[in-house]
């Protein structure tokens, strides 16, 4: 996902954000995106994510570094020449406009041929499924249809680059759900190059062709959905995306000594026999069985107690804790309907593969 | 759900409130419809004569106009300056911001008599005294501090998103000014603005200390009546003054809505 082509939409080098106000906003951000793509920043609240959103907008410049959109360098174009979108966190319609003059104000504002504009107006209406809304208020419409306006407000005059600023973040579960898929359809079927702001990782991985995870202002990885979910670059990512469990332990031949006991693991970095390391896994690869079950398959099998049962409808999340690591992990069950669920207190067994347990470095957070 | 004795000490508490406040209207528009020669509640008898009087009377309709061209003055020079000042006071940080907020506060604190005789000095040191801009622009100033209020209350509630959109959709400053800013605080400026023109219409102590015999405006006409006789034509004044008043009220309530002030936060 590095490298710089002729191809590529947005391109940041080495950029800063220093409010002066202690802790550098965005350290050192670099990455680059090829056009048509759909890469989602990912982060928690305060990761910088939404500062290097607005400096790719405009609205605030890198302290150092520069940002290039579509080839040229960003910083000397003043934010209303770039040919940039936006969809704000909170809409931020024209309250005073109807759909249809919020829709057309992008196109006036940049001197589209007026004979053209109701046209494109109602092409872009349709796009987004409001045709028929054009003269209502803002203040008459749903949750739902107002992100819809604001969507098109943001693409009628086909910009080069769609950034999208959590506007989601809002909704309810099942419209945030719906939304996400209309965000996908629309973009593949203009194949706008888009840059989606979200702290959801559910979000991230349903949308984006590609993911940046952030925190406190640092970039941690750059990959595809899948490749992040399988391969976190440090624990932190693992943490953020997925529910992982972490163990604290020693490198050894063949993978992690935690309090004594030999945990079966791959190492994602050189890390030196005898050296501190970090251990993550997630808690689908953890499989659960009755004690003495032998697990075949697993490079480790330990016996351990359940601590609490959460029933989350298609899954069952259990909290084992294993005396021989001095720790509890979380374990996924999925179809319990099958067996009969394991009580608070119980003995279980729980082992995964050598391949699933993930060892990292000490020093990475 | 209120119980039959909370409903009845509402309601007398209601009326007691509409009836004291309205009360002196009442008395003024009676005594102005009077057929006799006193100002008197009840009337006796009914009549429009004063209201012809009134009508008819050359000095009482050329101080009602110099009132108009006072207030005039004072909406003109107060709309822009108390827009812009309103805007830049909620939306950015500048430096003296609270020595301009002191300023704000000045109108409760000096009295007018103090500042009106400061406008006067200035004024006649610069030997503008006995032409009614002055005037105008004196209730402008010291009156300044109510649009500015007006205009910060709305603009505190634009989202400051909403002008960044206007950017990105592609809207220099000027165009996001009138695009997006002014629209989003035109309920302030007109507020304020009316609020302007009624201060300035009634405005009585400034105007005493700057306007001379040639120039008097409405309100120091009637004070220099009242010395000599309250006769009822003072009545049919008082009855049109609350007629404007009214009129501005239902103007903000086409143009604004009433509800902005009603709201309870």
């Amino acid at each position: 996902m590095s490298g710089t082509g002729s191809s590529d939409a947005v391109v940041a080098r080495n950029v800063d954000m220093d409010f002066g106000t202690g802790a550098m906003a965005v350290k050192q951000a670099g990455f680059s995106l090829a056009r048509g793509r759909f890469l989602t920043i990912l982060g928690p609240s305060g990761s910088g994510k939404t500062t290097l959103l607005r400096m790719i907008a405009g609205f605030q410049t890198p302290t150092r570094g520069e940002i290039l959109i579509g080839g040229k360098p960003a910083d000397a174009v003043a934010p209303h020449r770039r040919s940039v979108g936006m969809v704000f966190q909170k809409l931020a319609l024209f309250p005073h406009m109807s759909v249809e003059e919020n829709v057309a104000f992008p196109l006036k504002m940049r001197r589209f041929n007026p004979r053209e504009i109701p046209g494109r107006v109602a092409q872009y209406l349709d796009l987004v499924r409001l045709g028929g809304f054009a003269k209502r208020r803002i203040n008459e419409l749903s949750g739902g249809q107002q992100q819809r306006v604001a969507i098109a407000r943001a693409l009628v005059f086909e910009p080069e680059l769609l950034l999208l600023d959590e506007p989601l973040a809002a909704l309810d579960r099942k419209l945030r759900e719906e939304m996400q898929l209309e965000f996908r359809r629309i973009q593949k079927e203009l194949g706008v190059t888009t840059i989606n702001v979200t702290h959801d990782q559910r979000e991230a991985l349903v949308v984006s062709d590609e993911i940046i995870v952030m925190d406190q202002g640092e970039i941690q990885q750059h990959a595809s959905p899948v490749e992040m979910y399988r391969r976190p670059a440090n624990p932190f990512v693992a943490h953020f995306i997925g529910v992982s469990s972490f163990l604290a332990g020693r490198r050894t031949e063949t993978g992690l000594t935690v309090n004594g006991s030999d945990c079966a693991g791959q190492a994602v970095a050189d890390i030196a026999p005898g050296a501190e390391a970090r251990g993550a896994i997630r808690a689908e690869q953890v499989r659960i069985a009755a004690p003495g079950d032998a697990l075949s398959g697993c490079d480790t099998v330990l016996e351990g107690q359940v601590s609490d049962t959460i029933f989350e409808g298609e899954r069952l999340l259990y909290f084992v804790t294993l005396p021989a690591l001095a720790t509890t992990i979380q374990v996924f069950h999925h179809d319990p309907a099958e067996h009969a669920p394991y009580a608070r207190g119980a003995t279980v067994s729980v082992g995964w593969t050598a391949r699933d347990l993930l060892i990292f470095p000490a020093k990475d957070r | 759900m209120m119980s039959f004795s909370q409903k009845i000490t509402v309601w007398s508490l209601v009326w007691f409130s509409i009836i004291t406040l309205s009360l002196p209207t009442l008395v003024v528009l009676g005594a102005s419809l009077t057929a006799g020669n006193m100002v008197a509640f009840p009337p006796q008898g009914l009549s429009l004569q004063w209201y012809e009087k009134i009508a008819l009377a050359r000095d009482l309709q050329q101080a009602f106009l110099r009132s108009l061209i006072v207030a005039g003055i004072c909406t003109l020079v107060a709309v822009p300056v108390g827009t812009l000042a309103g805007l830049a006071l909620s939306r950015f940080r500048l430096r003296f911001t609270t020595a301009i907020q002191v300023y704000l506060l000045l109108p409760f604190t000096v009295p007018l008599i103090g500042s009106g005789i400061g406008l006067m000095l200035v004024f006649g040191e610069w030997h503008v005294l006995g032409s009614l801009w002055p005037v105008g622009m004196a209730c402008a100033v010291i009156n300044l501090p109510f649009i500015i209020w007006s205009v910060s209350s709305s603009a505190v509630l634009l989202d400051p998103d909403l002008e960044l959109a206007a950017q990105n959709c592609g809207a220099g400053r000027v165009q996001t000014f009138l695009h997006v800013t002014l629209p989003a605080v035109m309920p302030g400026v007109i507020t304020g603005g009316l609020l302007m023109f009624i201060l300035a219409m009634n405005e009585f102590l400034v105007s005493l200390l700057l306007t001379d015999a040639r120039i008097v405006t409405l309100p120091v006409l009637i004070y220099n009546s009242i010395r000599s006789i309250i006769t009822p034509d003072l009545a049919a004044v008082s009855v049109v003054f609350i007629a404007i008043a009214l009129a501005a009220i239902w103007l903000l309530d086409k143009l604004v809505g009433l509800e902005i002030f009603l709201k309870s936060k």
